[in-house]
């Protein structure tokens, strides 16, 4: 029997449309996120899109969301029976309550799983498809799916079925049920929100339904090449995690068996209500008569859109779909102020632009789902036969639809914002501005969700059914993102595409608005349009056929529909003449793919010219006339050039910015033989060969400006308020090299024919030498510039200011450097706020946006204390002043100019440093950041390493090696910790993501997270193993060597050599496996337990084991004995932890650690409560969490 | 005054629900007599604009109800065979909702209007209960409410009868009279006591033809001498059907007694019979048969 109920159960659920959907919804999310790279679910880099972690990963994010899926399944068993009256039939058969109950949900089980099936097969027909790149794809292992399949995600299902069944059972409502399921994923979010902390991944990896979390920790400091080849390991936590839960599926499965009644509920009697005897009103004469006037018409349109309202706002499903959007925001707000190691206040802006991220799904769904329901509604409830025959007229039907969608539309938004002003609130931030949510989110977002909703909506009067409709709607959101990824970009063809406006508070909206409302508009019109079509084409009554709605269209289109037909027509061509005038005539239309092409091109066409002799800039003069409001950027400039080949060159090559316009160009005794046109390249022959040595003038005049707007990619660069340009934007170079305009991912170089990777020269190249990281056409360079902008701004460049002038409306300011200085501008102009101070004779100025006075005093004091540490480490600082110039949002970087550091608003300027001090986890970013910054004063413009193989190191790690020292400095040598774990983790998890290969510091090709995050802990042990003042010293040698000098310019090898010499040669191993090895280990402490002795002090033992390993550039390790003194340390309180300080600390020295399990023996003054082996991670330790344990008495 | 031409309706798929269909309805009540399926609803639903015919005209008053559908929905009152409700409307407050949709934009007067209409149909005291939880036969009630909101000149009932129990049914077709006099009134059925008991006109419909039509009495006359009856064992009830046209059998008290049509006395126990409208609906059901 219960095989039978169960098949019987199977097919109905097979032939229900619930199935197909969500096979269908399922399939093409998976195949979308595995075809395309823009869409991005889990991880990526050298993971293969099937590696076995990839499925595993991808099928376990899915089946967070299929628990409405299940839930849709098994609850549908429980409510259907009553819902039909259908139970009372099947409860008279000779059926058992268990065969009955448990039939079924296996049954409905074995369906929803058979749905979620989709996912594997689309991840296993996405890998065949022929346009994904073969290097991101794996060999096919049917065994990685099936695992993923049955051991990862069929438990989750099963256990999610369970506990929604048993849910379903206790209140027979599918809404009461679906409730349970919203309160179950808040449940979930904020429990992962309370256990962030690492410390907690055990225990959230064992109570993570989805296992996520088992996973997580399981595969931690998996590399690529483990993520490519292992299964996650069906031990251990993730054993664990699928046992306990497996168990619990089954005690909710028993738990609807104990709750399940088997009797039909009494149906509810009719209640007599009260008023049931009130006596009619007789009525008094005849009855009136209808009237058809525009009065009854207007009171019909009110009415219908009152009724429209009362249907979405009473249906359970809005509650679901707002409680849904409402987590969505609130998952995403609550953490908008967590930047990955800081806090920043929660400013309306970030606030803003978490939303567009967060809740552009549920827009979707509810505008799509809603139109569908709305337009479909009185034929699903049977009442279209009696609504359709009184004599209202089909668009008193069409606008309130649209009206209602749109307003449930409106609500979602107002709740996002409200979810984010209470955030906002309870994180105590409380400048409030509520036009700037109403102006910058809600109108945009819901005029755009409007529009998608009208397209729905037209869609679905004309299909034939409403899954047809859905079907059709999904495909178009399929098609708009497929559309963008094979370059078709243009939004005078993509429906509803306006684009996002980037946010600042510094610049607000900007002039990014300005194309936004012009496509708004002109899909407006197209809106209109379609909702007067939908309302022309209106199925009514029992029609289904298009053909007689098509031949009445003429009829119904006569008079005012045609009237606006024929204006909203009007209004789009008009608007589409102007943003075709603005998009394609003023600005030359680019697409991905055209870029790419432009790209690829250019390094075929130009690339060979890269090794061709040059002459050098010696001397740069710039006059930079910045007009922020056109936006437009007009600069004459004049080099002075050099031949420094000692050799005589005939021919100059010369190379702009594909963006920038040369007006005119003009090489002393020289003329033009080849014209690149569109690639800015041109070669110019001398008429005299330029003789070694020789100097002549190059004369240009060039304007970056943008008219009117853009498709996509308006100027960030010049904005009405914070412009910050630099000299390869405005100005031309000389000769080819990589540094721009190149296609970087290897993947977009496969696909154009070109060489996979492009990479720098490698260390033994000592022709690479010639160059700087900088620029190959300069070496140290005298500048004169002279920048000017409108009256109310302040114009700031690199040098020190001679002049200053105010002259019709424009303010000029001229710059001059007293020495050479790197050939690297920045040109910035803004309405700032300015604090000045001093450290000794060096001005320190903060140009700031008045609104973000925050972190300003916190920007001088460690400007000073960073001039404090280096100028005794590593020798004088070379200028008289140092500025820090704030730009917008629209970029999250800081970067080091000669005396001038501009700053992104959003990591310098809003931190929340009471936020910061308070949790343990998060780092003082701004101090860190400008340490950094100010490091690069010496690292990179006093010193500037080749362009090859290591250049990086020299400058990005020595300004880390500054920065720590500076935390060192100002937070004590304990505090560490966190600044070198929160490197270690970035550089750790980065690994896994690696696209090409992974190199030893010494031989790092510009990667972030070796230079700065390995770099960081590197130096920091290094330090500390070979003493500051070795380091120190080596650091102040290769300045006294290279300081200032041109080519040949020093490479890492140079540093290491220096190094080794002064360190000695006991550290020589040492120095090789931190610098020219990729060195691994793996510490732990296993247990610490200590003794009382006679004397009062405390033995204690600490038993740990050791690992260390080399690894290849993919990530494969091979085992090496190791035998470093590592520090151990014994403490009060646990470090890392609030409340952690030098008082805590009892013991800490190093003492000697071989490979494998050892016990280690301390003698204390106090009794440790904790105790560890490296425990402020200095060790590159793939697991950095297991180094310190709790102490025990015995 | 309602007339139908050479009305043609062939759904997608090719079936034929109407042929050539031709009728002139004046006031009162017309009865459209026929087996499921035979047009009715598709008849029905082409004259309340509801669907548009494959070919052919329909008029109303000077109305191209085809052309015009809009014309004609402000004098049409229809109650569909089938409708369904919304959940958690009541009757009062769906009732005032149709009657904003009908034209009555003015609060009172539609208030006027709706409770006149809950008393006619003796829903006065259920007016506030969900639509949702009513029985067959107030469901019913509530759709001649909505039906007869703002007097139609032109009201359609489509099998408003099935389903309900006898009281319900009498309560239902005495609603239904007292409004049938003054204004055209369709009453599509294939219960032949609905039309005989209201109808002063009728038509039987069958596979998409009209069959017959007229006044009932001179439908029933035209048979007059034709019909005979006999009562005969159920065993042999098969061998009378092959020898003779028998259009009809029933038991009573046990027995079977069968109607055949025959033009003079078939002789073998049949005894002539006045012929009822039975008689003349299946009669020319059969006829129809055969001719197909």
């Amino acid at each position: 029997m219960f095989a039978k109920i169960a098949r019987f159960e199977f097919r109905y659920q097979l032939s229900s449309p619930v199935f197909w959907v969500s096979f269908g919804i399922f399939f093409l999310l998976t195949f979308l996120a595995v075809v395309t790279p823009e869409i991005q679910i889990g991880s990526r880099g050298n993971t293969h899109v099937n590696a076995p972690f990839a499925i595993v990963e991808i099928l376990q994010i899915f089946s967070v969301f299929a628990i409405f899926l299940m839930t849709a399944f098994v609850a549908n068993v429980v409510v259907r029976d009553d819902d039909t009256g259908y139970g009372s039939i099947i409860r008279a058969t000779p059926v058992t309550k268990f065969d009955y109950l448990f039939g079924r949900f296996a049954g409905a089980f074995v369906a929803g799983a058979l749905a979620f099936a989709s996912v594997p097969i689309a991840i296993l027909i996405g890998t065949l498809m022929p346009w994904v790149d073969p290097m991101k794809v794996g060999a096919f292992h049917l065994n990685d799916y099936l695992y993923a399949y049955f051991v990862v995600a069929i438990p989750t299902l099963f256990l999610t079925g369970a506990i929604f069944f048993a849910l379903a059972t206790a209140t027979r409502s599918m809404l009461a049920t679906y409730v349970g399921v919203v309160a179950f994923l808040v449940l979930y979010f904020v429990m992962n929100a309370l256990f962030s902390k690492p410390e907690f991944d055990h225990i959230t990896g064992l109570l993570d339904p989805f296992a996520l979390g088992a996973v997580q920790e399981a595969t931690k400091y998996w590399t690529a090449s483990d993520r490519n080849t292992l299964l996650v390991p069906l031990s251990g936590i993730m054993a664990e995690n699928r046992a306990i839960w497996i168990g619990i599926a089954v005690v909710m499965l028993g738990v609807a068996f104990w709750l399940y009644r088997f009797q039909a509920r009494a149906s509810g009697t009719d209640r007599k209500t009260k008023d049931a005897a009130e006596a009619p009103r007789a009525a008094s004469g005849p009855l009136p008569a209808p009237s058809f006037g525009a009065a009854a018409t207007r009171t019909q349109f009110l009415r219908w859109t009152r009724f429209e309202m009362g249907q979405v706002f009473k249906s359970p499903a809005f509650f679901v779909l707002m409680a849904l959007g409402a987590l969505n925001s609130f998952g995403g707000l609550w953490y908008a102020d967590h930047q990955a190691d800081f806090t920043v206040y929660p400013v309306t802006h970030i606030m803003i632009t978490t939303l567009f991220g967060a809740f552009a799904i549920i827009e979707f769904i509810v505008a799509i789902y809603y139109a569908g329901e709305l337009v479909w509604r009185e034929r699903d409830r049977r009442t279209h036969e009696m609504i359709d025959s009184t004599p209202v007229p089909d668009w008193v039907f069409v606008v309130p639809k649209i009206a209602a969608i749109a307003l449930v539309l409106f609500s979602t938004f107002l709740i996002a914002v409200a979810v984010a002003i209470a955030v906002q609130t309870v994180k105590g931030y409380t400048q409030y501005e509520l036009g700037h949510y109403l102006l910058w989110y809600i109108l945009p977002e819901t005029l755009s969700a409007t529009l998608l909703a009208v397209l729905s909506i037209f869609v679905q009067a004309l299909s034939p059914h409403k899954y047809v409709g859905w079907g059709v709607m999904a495909l178009f959101l399929v098609a708009t993102l497929t559309f963008n990824t094979i370059g078709f970009q243009d939004r005078l063809y993509l429906y509803n595409a306006m684009g996002q406006v980037p946010l600042s508070d510094m610049n607000g909206e900007g002039k990014f608005w300005i194309g936004r409302d012009w496509f708004a508009f002109y899909w407006s019109s197209c809106a209109v349009i379609l909702a007067v079509l939908a309302y022309a084409l209106w199925r009514r009554g029992s029609e289904t056929r298009l053909a007689p709605r098509f031949r009445r269209l003429p009829h119904k289109l006569a008079g005012l529909p045609g009237v606006i037909v024929a204006c909203a027509a009007v209004a789009m061509i008009g608007s589409g003449s102007f943003i075709f005038y603005n998009t394609h005539v003023l600005n030359e239309f680019r697409s991905t793919k055209g870029d790419d092409q432009f790209s690829a091109d250019y390094e075929k066409a130009l690339l060979k010219f890269q090794h061709v002799p040059q002459p050098r800039i010696t001397d740069v003069t710039l006059d930079v006339s910045i007009y922020p409001h056109a936006p437009r950027v007009e600069t004459v400039g004049i080099y002075k050039i050099m031949n420094r080949t000692g050799k005589p060159l005939a021919q100059m090559h010369i190379r702009w910015d594909r963006d920038l316009a040369m007006k005119s160009l003009a090489i002393d005794g020289a003329h033009l033989v080849k014209d690149y046109g569109a690639f800015h390249y041109r070669i110019y022959a001398f008429d005299t060969a330029m003789a070694p040595n020789e100097t002549r003038l190059v004369h240009f005049d060039t304007v970056l400006q943008q008219k009117g707007f853009k498709n996509s990619g308006n100027t960030t660069r010049i904005v009405d308020n914070g412009t910050f340009v630099n000299n390869f934007e405005v100005t031309p170079g000389i000769g080819m090299d990589q540094s721009f305009g190149l296609l970087t991912d290897p993947v977009k170089r496969r696909r154009y024919g070109l060489p996979g990777e492009l990479r720098p020269p490698k260390l033994e190249d000592d022709a690479a030498r010639a160059n700087n990281f900088i620029r190959h056409d300069s070496d140290w360079v005298n500048s004169d510039i002279t920048v000017s902008t409108v009256a109310d701004q302040i114009p700031i460049a690199p040098g020190y200011k001679v002049s200053e002038t105010v002259a019709d409306g424009r303010r000029t300011a001229r710059f001059k450097s007293d020495s050479p200085i790197l050939p690297f501008f920045s040109m910035q102009s803004a309405a700032y706020a300015v604090k000045h101070a001093k450290w000794h004779n060096v001005d320190i100025a903060i140009y700031y946006y008045p609104g973000h006075p925050y972190d300003v005093d916190r920007m001088i004091h460690a400007l000073q204390a960073g001039f404090d540490v280096y100028t005794k480490a590593f020798g004088p600082y070379q200028f008289r002043q140092i500025r820090i110039l704030e730009f917008p949002d629209y970029a999250g970087f800081a970067q080091s100019f000669a005396n001038t550091i501009p700053y992104s608003e959003s990591i310098g300027f809003i931190q929340d440093s009471k936020a910061v001090a308070k949790d343990p986890e998060k780092i003082d970013m701004v101090t860190y950041v400008t340490a950094h910054e100010l490091g690069h004063q010496w690292w990179a413009h006093q010193v500037i390493g080749a362009d090859m193989q290591g250049d990086t190191m020299l400058d990005e790690t020595f300004a880390q090696y500054s920065a720590m020292l500076v935390m060192e400095h100002l937070y004590g040598p304990n505090q560490i910790r966190k600044f070198l774990k929160s490197e270690l983790e970035q550089y750790l998890k980065a690994r896994g993501g690696e696209e090409i290969e992974e190199l030893p510091l010494e031989r790092v090709e510009n990667q972030g997270y070796i230079h700065y995050a390995k770099g960081a802990v590197i130096m920091y042990r290094l330090k500390d193993t070979v003493g500051e003042d070795v380091v120190d010293r080596s650091l102040r040698k290769l300045l006294a060597q290279y300081k200032f000098k041109p080519a040949p310019y020093p490479s890492s090898k140079d540093f290491i050599k220096i190094l080794r010499h002064e360190a000695g040669p006991k550290y020589d191993a040492l120095i090789t496996d931190l610098f020219q090895k990729i060195t691994i280990y793996d510490l732990k402490a296993v247990d610490a337990h200590y003794t009382t002795r006679a004397d009062g002090k405390y033995d204690l033992a600490l038993t740990v084991t050791a690992h260390k390993f080399y690894a290849d550039g993919k990530g494969k390790e091979t085992e090496s004995p190791m035998n470093e003194n590592v520090p151990i340390g014994a403490f009060l309180s646990k470090p890392g932890e609030k409340g952690f300080g030098d008082s805590k600390v009892i013991d800490y020295q190093r003492m000697a650690v071989h490979s494998g399990k050892q016990v280690i023996h301390l003698t204390l003054d106090k009794a440790p409560a904790f105790a560890g082996i490296d425990p402020y991670n200095e060790w590159i330790d793939r697991n950095s969490d297991d180094n310190i344990l709790a102490a025990s008495a015995g | 005054m309602l007339s139908i031409e050479n009305l043609i309706h062939v759904y997608p798929g090719g079936v034929r629900a109407l042929d050539n269909v031709s009728l002139e309805i004046g006031q009162g009540m017309f009865g459209l007599l026929g087996p499921n399926g035979a047009g009715k609803s598709t008849l029905m639903r082409d004259i309340a604009t509801l669907q548009t015919p494959t070919s052919g005209s329909i008029r109303f008053d000077g109305i191209d109800v085809v052309r015009d559908p809009e014309k004609l929905r402000r004098v049409l009152g229809y109650l569909p065979q089938d409708f369904g409700v919304y959940p958690r409307v009541s009757a009062y407050d769906m009732l005032d909702h149709m009657a904003v949709l009908k034209g009555f934009g003015k609060a009172g007067e539609r208030r006027t209007v709706v409770e006149a209409l809950l008393n006619q149909t003796n829903l006065w005291n259920v007016r506030k209960k969900a639509i949702a939880g009513f029985s067959g036969g107030m469901r019913q009630r509530f759709g001649i409410a909505q039906a007869l909101i703002g007097k139609p000149s032109l009201l359609i009932v489509d099998e408003p009868t099935a389903g309900l129990d006898p009281e319900e049914r009498n309560r239902f077709l005495n609603l239904l009279s007292e409004v049938g006099e003054s204004v055209v009134v369709i009453l599509s059925t294939h219960i032949v006591e609905d039309v005989s008991e209201l109808c002063s006109r009728m038509a039987i419909i069958a596979n998409g033809r009209i069959v017959a039509a007229g006044k009932p009495a001179e439908l029933t006359a035209s048979l007059k001498g034709h019909i005979w009856k006999k009562i005969v064992p159920k065993t042999e009830l098969d061998a009378y059907r092959a020898k003779y046209t028998v259009i009809l059998s029933r038991l009573v008290g046990g027995q079977t007694m069968i109607h055949v049509a025959a033009q003079s006395d078939p002789g073998d126990g049949f005894a002539p019979v006045d012929a009822g409208l039975e008689d003349v609906y299946f009669a020319t059901l059969d006829r129809n048969r055969r001719a197909a």
